[in-house]
């Protein structure tokens, strides 16, 4: 298992992947990786976070997986996003360029943390998809975020990696302000810029932060009419957030108040957890996306994702619903395979995620545990 | 009824002729039971009347009409009578048990071998002389709901049921809703009881049962599941009640509470967390011995069969154990024979259905946990595999709730005196603390854990089978339900 030499200081085996990954990454995401190519890199992800991350080590170990006996990628065992909020992932010896941290969805809850070795990894792996899926005119637009600056909140991986799609597109402005939320005079002015001037431009936020720009808007009694070839990348739509809208309603209520159709609206589905992302197609396949209810996700080649029937850890047959657990190599610094809650099926050549699991409805005279922690932790 | 693939989740003697509510053309519509077993083949699909606000103020006003024959009976008669209909869920062979046997899995979710132990459990308490015991324990004297009695302190007092009490229970535990029936019936109060969806199947069969029995008592009472929330029927029925007996999460009961008129009284049973707590006494050789015939089994199996039963679920189910430390067996070895036992249990007693988001959060439990033994947290794990039971020895002294599905932490404490601050977050929650062990410290600890908010503190191995005349959360089950009249000295004597 060990020919490609990475026994060694982890920070040399991580270069030597690294490099490997960035050239793998930088043939974007039209190119397919096919499955015998994945599990050759995944495998060696794997041996390289076997051998350097001592928890996962034993972890794997009392499971009775090795690079030794593992024979496949699906063979390597994953890591549950909860894990996150009471260890690092990830080899021992590498220094964290950046923590970054999943939002808190519930006061006083315990936040995970993902630690980063290397953010070029990351940015190598977040622009091509981000590319393909709102790009691929290739347009260069101006981008009207809509989450705050990574300057304001470096420990969130959403802001960082809109930061790299503004550095990007050379131009970019933020809107959010980290404690007083969105700057509504600004954002009208900017908006009211690019109508006059008709040009387009791309917003970027969470569903959150949309549905309140849409409350401001409806408090001023104000419409746009974005400058056609404008678009929406919206994401975080299945956060347990207060004042959540049905997907169909906010994208709706998008197009009548910004004239963006919701032909021209891209959801993002992504976590703390993960460096890579994954977008509905549907700028590059319209003519396939259905209503926005109905759509689905793909990822990059970097990324395999599995549905897992969560009694099991198998994979549920084609068609039925599970758990979603990605592999992605662009998490080289921390772990690779990564069990979520987040219920899918899957669909076409990526999945629809249905919903997360977190967030339990009510349990009758025994304690929901998220309502208890909350209570525990307030 | 003749058709297997169906259950009507409904019984309203008062609808006298016909299937649904009179003069209204209400629909019915069906759902699935929340934990349906494998194939849509294997659970009967629930049917359920769709009440509108008419119908639903019609049926209240129904039962209301049937009160007086409520009044009439001596409370005592009404025991006898509701006992002879509940004694027959636990003789073997009646067909009212054997419906109920062959039922409960598919609806509710649990095994048959679980069926049979909540039955058991829960009809132990639907007797004739345990109706009579709850009666005379909670109110002293049961005749002062049949007249005027003379008062403690002079003067006469009586005891009201009241107009019309609507109960809404949680479906989690099979039979609470009989329970909450019985409690509203005894005290000569109509009654409209919504099931939770896992909990139809037992009220049905006992109102049908109570209706061949005694039809003029059956009529005023009615058992109606539908899925709950803010809907007009709802609305209407508890704009109707006098009372209104509510079992669930904290956000059900506010949402009913915000419903109600001010002059409705509200009984809220809502989420609960219970707990065990071992102390050095019973720790050492005794924890391995057999436990058969009259000895009291030794603490982990109760435990274990404490946690097992209702699959976690009811609000005496214990979420942790808190183990002293200093006993001849460490609060590690107690957390492998309680392994052991939930092992064995499950062969006994198996699992019921784990829904899919209860099988997410036990992985992500069991893998998160898993990293941090590996992490050497001094943590350590045991489970079954595919099936549910979870045992994480846990140093953290936090409590911390169960994910449930017999999911439980063992957490070492140096003393149980310590035990009250630790729960100190969690007190407005606390229910049940099964203890043993604690030899002469007892009434001090247990006087600690009172004061702080526990309402019962039990041995183990009664923790799931609080006794009818318990203070539920810390009130009498029938007083929380009545009211008092006084007529002072000098008007009657």
């Amino acid at each position: 298992m060990r020919e490609t030499g990475l026994a060694g200081d982890a920070a040399a085996g991580f270069r030597l992947l690294k490099e490997r990954l960035l050239r793998l990454f930088d043939r974007g995401v039209a190119e397919p990786l096919d499955d015998d190519a994945f599990d050759e890199l995944a495998r060696e992800v794997f041996a390289y976070q076997f051998e350097h991350d001592p928890v996962y080590r034993s972890f794997c170990a009392n499971r009775g997986r090795t690079p030794a006996t593992v024979d496949h990628w699906t063979g390597v065992p994953a890591v549950p996003t909860t894990a996150f909020k009471h260890l690092r992932p990830g080899p021992d010896d590498l220094d964290a360029e950046r923590v970054f941290l999943t939002s808190g969805t519930s006061r006083g809850a315990r936040r995970g943390e993902h630690a980063v070795p290397d953010l070029e990894l990351y940015r190598a792996s977040a622009l091509p998809p981000f590319r393909a899926a709102l790009l691929p005119d290739r347009a260069r637009l101006p981008v009207v975020a809509l989450v705050p600056s990574p300057g304001d909140v470096p420990d969130s991986s959403l802001s960082a990696m809109v930061g790299f799609v503004v550095d990007e597109m050379g131009a970019g402005e933020w809107f959010v302000d980290p404690d007083a939320g969105i700057r509504v005079e600004e954002l009208l002015a900017r908006l009211e810029r690019a109508e006059e001037a008709g040009e387009p431009v791309l917003l970027v936020g969470t569903a959150f932060a949309f549905v309140h720009w849409m409350d401001a808007l409806d408090e001023r009694d104000r419409r746009f009419r974005l400058p056609e070839g404008s678009r929406i990348m919206e994401t975080g739509g299945f956060k347990g957030r207060s004042r959540t809208l049905e997907k169909d309603e906010l994208y709706r209520g998008l197009e009548e108040r910004l004239g963006v159709p919701a032909a021209r609206i891209v959801n993002e589905y992504g976590m703390t957890e993960l460096l890579s992302q994954f977008y509905e197609p549907v700028l590059t396949r319209p003519e396939a996306m259905p209503a926005p209810t109905e759509r689905w996700h793909v990822g990059p080649p970097w990324v395999r994702t599995r549905v897992l029937d969560p009694r099991t850890l198998e994979p549920v047959d084609p068609g039925h619903e599970g758990i979603l657990a990605h592999f992605d190599l662009a998490n080289l610094g921390s772990v690779a395979a990564v069990l979520t809650e987040d219920r899918g099926v899957e669909v076409e050549d990526g999945f629809r995620v249905l919903g997360r699991t977190r967030g339990s409805e009510p349990r009758g005279c025994s304690m929901a545990m998220d309502e208890l922690l909350e209570v525990a932790r307030g | 009824m003749a058709d297997a693939r169906h259950f009507d989740a409904w019984c309203v003697p008062a609808w006298t002729d016909r299937a649904g509510p009179e003069g209204a053309e209400t629909g019915i519509a069906e759902v699935r039971p929340r934990r349906a077993t494998g194939s849509e083949a294997a659970s009967p699909v629930l049917r359920y009347p769709e009440l509108d606000e008419g119908s639903a103020r019609e049926l209240a006003h129904r039962l209301v009409a049937h009160r007086d024959r409520l009044a009439d009976l001596p409370a005592s008669e009404l025991a006898h009578l509701l006992g002879r209909v509940g004694r027959r869920f636990l003789e073997p062979g009646d067909p009212l048990r054997d419906r109920a046997l062959q039922l409960l899995p598919s609806t509710a979710g649990i095994s048959p071998a679980m069926a049979r132990a909540v039955l058991d459990g829960m009809a132990a308490d639907w007797t004739p002389e345990r109706l009579e015991g709850l009666l005379r324990a909670d109110l002293g004297r049961p005749e002062a709901l049949d007249a005027f009695v003379p008062g403690a302190a002079g003067g006469r007092v009586r005891a009201f049921g009241p107009r019309l009490g609507v109960h809404l229970s949680a479906g989690t535990v099979p039979g609470v809703s009989v329970t909450s029936l019985i409690r509203g019936l005894l005290v000569k109060s109509p009654v409209l009881l919504k099931p939770g969806r896992g909990d139809v199947v037992l009220p049905v069969l006992f109102l049908r049962a109570l209706a061949r029995e005694a039809p003029e008592v059956a009529a005023a009472a009615a058992v109606v599941y539908w899925p709950g929330g803010a809907t007009d029927a709802e609305d209407e029925l508890l704009r109707q009640a006098d009372l209104v007996v509510v079992y669930g999460s904290d956000a059900t009961v506010e949402s009913v509470r915000s419903r109600l008129r001010p002059t409705t009284r509200l009984v809220a049973y809502r989420h609960r967390v219970s707990l065990a707590l071992v102390g050095r006494e019973a720790l050492g050789p005794e924890m391995e011995r057999a436990g058969d015939g009259d000895a009291r089994p030794p603490a982990p199996r109760a435990l274990a069969r404490a946690v097992a039963l209702f699959d976690q679920r009811g609000c005496v189910s214990p979420h942790a154990v808190y183990v002293e430390e200093g006993g001849d067996a460490t609060p590690r070895d107690f957390a492998e024979a309680l392994a052991r036992s939930l092992e064995a249990l499950d062969r006994e007693l198996p699992s019921g259905v784990v829904d899919p988001e209860e099988a997410s959060r036990l992985q992500q439990l069991r893998g998160t946990t898993e990293l941090r033994v590996a992490a050497g947290e001094g943590r350590e794990l045991w489970h079954g595999g595919q099936s549910p039971w979870t045992v994480v020895y846990d140093p953290d002294p936090a409590f911390e709730a169960s994910c449930l599905n017999r999911m439980v932490r063992v957490k070492p404490v140096g003393h149980a005196e310590e035990l009250p601050d630790l729960l100190e977050p969690v007190a407005r929650h606390l229910q049940t603390v099964a203890a043993e062990g604690l030899g002469e410290r007892a009434e001090a600890v247990c006087g600690m854990l009172a004061r702080i908010g526990v309402s019962r503190i039990t041995p183990i191995e009664a923790a799931p089978w609080p006794p009818p005349w318990w203070h539920h959360d810390g009130a009498g089950a029938l007083s929380a339900l009545i009211r008092w009249a006084d007529v002072e000295p000098g008007v009657m004597d």
